[in-house]
């Protein structure tokens, strides 16, 4: 029976702490919906079918966004059993929707395509899924959810240890925990997490969240072993002794650096230690924690990434005067827009067209200002289809006390240098199936992208667990083959 | 994932010495290595030496000296029974296993137990090793296992004065190095040379050293925060280039060291450092208080 829709073009906003209250604090921005909120914006959804809605092409994992939606408003009148069937649907694709549901770019992604566009608001599939997890989480929905899972699980005797505590580790470990495989991760840090942890900062994604998705990984039985870096600890070699399969989930840990004169100067950091310090560290409650972080009057974030974002709005936090310096324009800027309009809603100043050329030091070692040389952009475009820039050879100093490096990342080193490992330009190469040049060893996330997003990440981790079960797979039925 | 302290002494004045189950390190650990141990969950990550460890019985030793407020807290806080959080490694690079015929190993202060691992080992491989420890009295770290360790030990002492602060201590130290080291070098022939401790330090032996053009391994220890070569916390010039001391290093051959920047990085934090150790000593003192 077909229903007549109404066709209501505005979005319903999810609330956010006003700008001035929230640049004193580490406390999230985002409020996000409530049952009934979420259910009205719910309702505006076209419900397009499965096989033709653009939102599910759209997303990388292909979250069947209509079909959890549609959730919502069906068991409008029973909250809780409309968020587990919707939380159902959504853990078909993807494990960590608290996270994605506040961290995807879900502009470039679902709600590009969605068809509501063409006439008023796309659906806030974001907010939408963000709303599903939290409510699950606060209820023990989610829990409820897992146990019903885990009696299930048939065990099938063979090990697989995971290389880092990233989105893309964990997604595998998930993945492969359900299909009765006895999972290990060894994670460098104190703190599985990856990025989510060290890097993306507690105002846009509260820690405890993380935290929580991971401890529903334990329950599914997976074992984390913190404080185990691969490459010294113990080397891919001796877990292929160990295990069955190995999943490499490093990332892009290391800073890429600004090669120009001074970048060694005291104040200079890379986004990766000035974010690590803030918020894995929590430097932001210095002395109360230990660690210490340096942020003066004037700070200059290089680069217009998420990292970018991060780095400027945790500075923008202690106090600070903070202005991004982008070598291109506004068009190019790579990060969100939800986070680039939140960075100028907290006062932040973009400069576009600057490329660092030198970073100038008092006599103590300590950085007081930055030399830019102006660019300008070309009609000829670059293979990411972005304008070509050049240097116009005009300068301008713009001082500072702090400088972050936001311009990028490559692989973690550790792991790339494994003998018999193909790298190319720093990532890891591998095949259709994310094998890499190892057999038996698999990789996915920023360690085969280069710099990515967490859904990609989390995509390549269910992949690789999909690929790694077919591996393992026939594995055992050579063994019992050769019994 | 915490990690059992077995034992745990005062070796001298504010010089500590733990023995900690950690079987992951010491399954691996060469020296040169160290780890970073976060002790406490609102504590700093800060990188030890690994002084001796068994592989079979899976525990490390690590010394520090008291110097700010994490290891002053580690001192006060932990006793034998009581589980350190965090223990990561081994990390960095071995210290090359090479016979370079008479080596001079040089530890000023605490650098001296970084000297150890690697004196010992050297020592075994054929090596002819002089250590040669630089400290203020009585802390004579160590002195017994070195002289037991390598063909001679030397400790040149010195006593502090009333009223010295850390700049006093810190020139009369350079002062002992640099003379005793000229010393050696005038009389003896070394083909190595090996030192470890503060940057300050380890520039003015270097400036020695050079004079005499022998072959220097320096042990560098910039400011680190997650040692896997993620930060940059601890990224020093070497040779023009721009290198992590925690996954390039931490040995560097000291003639392509940067020293006066390594010297200006490793100072950046000492205002907020006091200020933590001062918010450290009111809580103590509060605490006392309350009793
Ligand atoms: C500040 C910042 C903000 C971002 N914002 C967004 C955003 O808003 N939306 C979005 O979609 N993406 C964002 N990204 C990108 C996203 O976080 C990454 O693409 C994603 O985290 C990649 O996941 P991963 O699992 O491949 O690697 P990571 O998250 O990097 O995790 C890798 C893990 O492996 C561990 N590891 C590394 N080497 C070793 C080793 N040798 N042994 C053991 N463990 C090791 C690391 O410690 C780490 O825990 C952001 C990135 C940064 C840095
Ligand atoms: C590779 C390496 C091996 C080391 N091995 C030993 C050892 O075996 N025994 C020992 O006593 N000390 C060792 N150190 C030095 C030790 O890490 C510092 O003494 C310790 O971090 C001081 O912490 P704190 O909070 O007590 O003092 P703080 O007040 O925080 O600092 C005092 C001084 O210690 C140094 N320092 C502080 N934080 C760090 C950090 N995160 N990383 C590096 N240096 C820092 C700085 O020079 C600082 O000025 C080593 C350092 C490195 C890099
Ligand atoms: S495209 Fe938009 S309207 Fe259509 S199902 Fe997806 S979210 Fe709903
Ligand atoms: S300590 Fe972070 S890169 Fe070396």
């Amino acid at each position: 029976m077909a229903v007549k829709r109404k066709i209501i073009k505005e979005r319903v906003p999810t609330p956010e702490r006003p700008p001035e209250e929230r640049v004193k604090s580490f406390v999230e921005v985002n409020l996000g919906y409530t049952f009934e909120l979420a259910v009205k914006e719910a309702e505006r959804c076209l419900q397009c079918p499965y096989d033709y809605a653009p939102c599910i092409k759209g997303c990388p994992v292909h979250i069947d966004i209509p079909g959890f939606i549609s959730k919502l408003v069906q068991y409008r009148d029973n909250p809780d059993k409309a968020v587990k069937e919707a939380l159902n649907v959504i853990w078909a694709c993807n494990s960590l929707p608290a996270t994605t549901g506040r961290v995807c770019p879900q502009e470039d992604q679902c709600e590009m395509n969605c068809v509501m566009g063409k006439v008023g608001d796309k659906i806030n599939i974001g907010k939408l899924e963000r709303f599903v997890a939290d409510y699950a989480r606060e209820k023990g929905i989610d829990e409820e959810l897992l146990f019903e899972i885990v009696p299930k699980i048939e065990k099938k005797g063979q090990r697989v240890a995971i290389i880092g505590a990233g989105p893309a580790g964990l997604t595998a470990a998930g993945e492969l925990a359900k299909l009765g495989y006895d999972v290990t991760i060894y994670e460098a840090l104190h703190e599985a997490g990856g990025v989510l942890m060290y890097g993306i900062p507690e105002f846009r994604l509260p820690k405890s969240i993380v935290e929580s998705e991971i401890d529903k990984l334990r329950k599914l039985g997976v074992k984390i072993l913190t404080d185990h870096v691969v490459g010294r600890t113990v080397t891919i070699e001796e877990l292929l002794e160990e295990y069955d399969a190995v999943f490499i989930g490093s990332g892009a840990g290391t800073p890429r650096l600004v090669n120009a004169p001074g970048i060694n100067l005291n104040g200079i950091y890379t986004a990766n230690e000035f974010l690590t310090r803030v918020n894995l560290m929590k430097a932001y409650l210095f002395p109360e924690y230990d660690t210490p972080v340096y942020v003066g009057d004037k700070v200059i974030v290089i680069g217009a990434g998420n990292t970018a974002m991060d780095a400027a709005r945790s500075a923008r936090r202690f106090g600070a005067e903070v202005t991004i310096a982008y070598r291109r324009g506004p068009e190019d800027v790579s990060a969100r827009i939800e986070e680039v309009h939140h960075a100028k809603e907290e006062g932040i100043k973009f400069e576009y067209y600057i490329n660092p050329v030198e970073f100038i030091g008092d006599e103590n070692g300590k950085v007081k200002a930055v030399k830019f040389e102006k660019m300008k952009a070309l009609d000829e475009r670059d293979s990411r289809g972005k304008r070509k820039i050049v240097g116009t050879g005009e300068y301008v100093v713009l001082e500072a006390d702090t400088v972050i490096i936001a311009i990028g990342k490559h692989p973690n080193r550790l792991i790339i240098n494994t003998p018999g490992l193909k790298v190319e330009r720093g990532r890891i190469v591998v095949d259709e199936n994310l094998m890499t040049s190892i057999p038996g060893v698999f990789a996915g996330g920023d360690a085969i992208r280069g710099e990515a997003t967490v859904i990609l990440a989390m995509g390549d981790g269910r992949r690789a667990a999909k690929a790694i079960h077919e591996y393992l797979t026939k594995k055992r039925e050579e063994q019992k083959a050769n019994a | 994932m915490p990690y059992k302290i077995l034992d745990k002494k005062e070796l001298a004045m504010n010089e500590i010495w733990y023995k900690i189950h950690a079987p992951h390190v010491a399954r691996k650990v060469q020296p040169g290595q160290f780890v970073i141990v976060r002790a406490f969950s609102n504590g700093e990550r800060i990188p030890l030496t690994p002084v001796t460890w068994d592989r079979e019985e899976g525990w490390i030793t690590l010394i520090t000296f008291v110097r700010g407020k994490t290891t002053m807290r580690m001192a006060n806080e932990l006793k034998p029974g009581d589980e350190i959080l965090n223990v990561a490694g081994p990390l960095g690079n071995p210290a090359p296993m090479k016979k370079y015929g008479r080596i001079l190993a040089i530890g000023m202060i605490t650098g001296i137990v970084e000297v150890f691992p690697i004196a010992k080992a050297w020592q075994e491989i054929g090596n002819e090793v002089t250590t040669l420890h630089v400290t203020p009295n009585p802390m004579v770290l160590l002195k017994e296992e070195f002289e037991e360790a390598v063909s001679r030990h030397i400790v040149e002492g010195f006593d502090l004065q009333p009223g010295w602060g850390m700049q006093e201590i810190a020139q009369e130290l350079v002062k002992r190095a640099v003379a005793k080291v000229k010393e050696l070098l005038e009389k003896e022939h070394f083909d190595m040379i090996l030192t470890v401790g503060p940057a300050g330090g380890q520039k003015a032996i270097f400036n020695v050293v050079k004079e005499y053009g022998i072959p220097m391994h320096a042990d560098l220890h910039p400011i680190m925060v997650d040692a896997t070569g993620m930060c940059g916390a601890c990224r020093v010039t070497i040779g023009g280039e721009v290198k992590f001391a925690c996954i390039d290093g931490p040995g560097f051959d000291a003639y392509k060291v940067d020293w006066d920047e390594l010297i200006h990085r490793t100072g950046f934090y000492a205002p907020m450092e006091r200020l933590a150790m001062e918010h450290y000593l009111k809580q103590l003192q509060a605490q006392g208080g309350e009793q």
